[in-house]
């Protein structure tokens, strides 16, 4: 009883500590939160206070001279495109590397751990150059076809994990029954490792819906095709920003995000643990 | 060239007789046929992941004005000059510097943070969901935040002068003394959080009765924590320390360029953002590219170092 009091009391710091920074995490949202309806004169007198008159033209303008409308449709197709393309090609390699049992699958396997350190980013330029030739430089299909490469790493270790829990019984069972390679796949594995899948979704689309510095420099600032997060900071470069209106698009811009989050935080939280302990 | 090395391995491989695992011969051949169904994904992470890291070990020898322009060869020309150039060695400086106040600090205190969720103290649903939120947000809308916070009538300038701080306020981006603190207080806002939770997923594995007899042996807390809960997460600890140097030595260039654009007086230009601006804005890709051969040397280095301090010690 004794320790317990004691470990409660020495607890104290802690608390305030942690509760401190929860603050500080919480400030700048707040931020965003009230700046968004308020003029800059007001934003400027005091960041803290509740808006005195609502301007929610903050968000048309942002949503207008930003042009969010399609960047927010580039981002979905660019996103989702990759999402379908990396699961196609990541869910049969898992397949294979759980299974084959052979030494390509294991060297494929460590290859695919090797670049999982390596962030993409280090070959940014080279990447570029190689967008350029492909004659793909500036558009939507070659950030779909490198976020579909970039997610295979990842995806395809994770999902082999998954894959490799499932008993072989099953597939043996099948295969003397005469069932092909790929209905056992799509037949057995792959409703058995919807969960990894769930979870690769998951994080291959915060990963490809957030990313900026690819589709920064891939896409430049050509509206047709640029995404949400090349879209944004361009209202700040404007030789004399609206921070109320410079906010507002922050939060429009993060709006589906957090309604994912809403909708599937335990899943998106699990997810995120799944991702990095498989690391 | 890796896929001729790996095509040869493979033939290699073949004849070999099945080792000895359940299942007969057959089943062991079609098990080996299967591979193909990797070859789609290898064959894409090659082409757009790894190319690319490799092309930057033969960009770095060429001597390319613009990304357009022709180029030739030009051996050790780049390195020579990249080494002579003061504005390399001030890249040098501002990463070592950002990334030590970057990296060990997270590491640290999402450790302790990660410990402290992981006791389930009240609130902790709360605070799980807190925690989580930098990392929905993306780095442009990050950027864009903190741009307006740091501005010169900015939050943090106003909350000044209301406290009758007035002296204090600065445009903080601006400011060579401190706009690298402000890139760095960016990357250590959103990044403590979002690690506690995945330090703090790690350490819920830990039973509570370890912690208990730690107490009852009349360990507080803190004390548990480092000699208790660090040692059994220490290779844990180890991965995220090398993923965040990792991500931090390459991919500062990301919130370098929402921010400061690595000024004020290159104050803020990393050698990841000296890549960058090389390459895209310096029409230099050769040294662009020599710096990228650099950073893979550091990053090397800087695993091999992480892995020894972080190695288990029972």
């Amino acid at each position: 009883m004794t320790s317990r009091t004691r470990s409660t009391r020495s607890m104290w710091p802690a608390h305030l500590a942690v509760w401190l920074y929860a603050a500080v995490l919480c400030i700048p949202l707040y931020f965003v939160l009230v700046s968004s309806v308020k003029d800059d004169t007001a934003i400027f007198a005091n960041g803290f206070s509740l808006p005195g008159s609502w301007h929610w033209d903050n968000f048309s303008k942002a949503w207008d001279q930003a042009q969010l409308g399609p960047a927010m449709l580039n981002s979905l197709f660019i996103t989702l495109g990759a999402e379908v393309g990396g699961l196609a090609l990541a869910i049969p390699a898992a397949y294979a590397l759980a299974r084959s049992g052979s030494r390509l699958a294991a060297w494929a396997e460590k290859a695919f751990s090797l670049g999982f350190l390596i962030p993409g980013l280090a070959a940014l330029v080279p990447t570029v150059l190689l967008a350029i030739e492909l004659q793909l430089f500036q558009t939507r299909l070659f950030l779909i076809l490198l976020f579909t490469a970039n997610a295979q790493p990842l995806a395809v270790i994770l999902l082999t994990q998954f894959m490799r829990g499932i008993p072989r019984e099953l597939d043996e069972a099948a295969v003397v029954d005469g069932a092909s390679r790929l209905r056992v796949l799509f037949h057995i594995y792959l409703p058995l490792a919807m969960p990894g899948v769930a979870t690769v979704f998951i994080l291959n689309f915060l990963g490809i819906w957030n990313e900026y510095l690819f589709s920064a420099t891939l896409l430049s600032s050509d509206v047709s095709v640029r995404t949400l997060q090349v879209a944004l900071p361009t209202l700040q470069s404007q030789t004399n920003p609206q921070y109320g209106v410079l906010l507002a698009g922050t939060l429009l811009c993060s709006v589906p995000m957090f309604a994912l989050f809403a909708g599937l935080q335990r899943r998106m939280m699990t997810a995120l643990t799944q991702g990095s302990l498989k690391a | 060239m890796t896929q001729t090395i790996t095509a040869g391995s493979e033939a290699v491989a073949a004849p070999r007789p099945a080792p000895h695992r359940g299942g007969s011969r057959n089943a062991r051949r079609a098990d080996r046929a299967l591979t193909i169904f990797a070859a789609p994904s290898l064959l894409f992470y090659l082409l757009f992941t790894i190319g690319p890291l490799v092309a930057v070990f033969y960009l770095a020898f060429l001597r390319w004005p613009g990304l357009l322009a022709p180029h030739s060869w030009v051996g050790l020309g780049n390195f020579r000059r990249v080494l002579d150039d003061p504005e390399f060695w001030q890249a040098c400086r501002t990463t070592v510097v950002h990334l030590i106040a970057t990296v060990p600090v997270l590491v640290a205190l999402s450790f302790m943070l990660g410990y402290y969720v992981s006791l389930n103290p009240p609130g902790a649903r709360v605070l799980r969901v807190l925690l989580f939120i930098p990392g929905l947000l993306s780095l442009a809308a990050q950027a864009t935040v903190f741009f307006a916070t740091f501005a010169p009538y900015g939050l943090i300038n106003s909350v000044l002068d209301g406290i009758g701080l007035g002296s204090l306020t600065k445009p903080w981006l601006a400011d060579p003394s401190t706009a690298l603190p402000s890139v760095i207080a960016v990357t250590l806002w959103g990044g403590i959080g979002y690690t506690s939770i995945l330090f703090a997923a790690h350490l819920g594995g830990i039973d509570a009765s370890v912690y208990e007899a730690a107490q009852l042996d009349g360990a507080g807390r803190f004390r548990t924590m480092w000699q208790i809960a660090f040692p059994m997460a220490r290779g844990y600890v180890g991965v995220i320390t090398m993923l965040q140097f990792l991500w931090n030595l390459f991919g500062s260039a990301g919130v370098v360029l929402l921010l400061t654009k690595g000024g004020p007086e290159s104050r803020t230009t990393t050698l990841s953002y000296l890549v960058y601006e090389k390459a895209f804005l310096g029409y230099d890709v050769g040294y662009s590219q020599a710096v990228g051969v650099l950073l893979f040397a550091v990053g090397l280095i800087g695993i091999v170092v992480i892995r020894r301090v972080f190695r288990s010690r029972y």
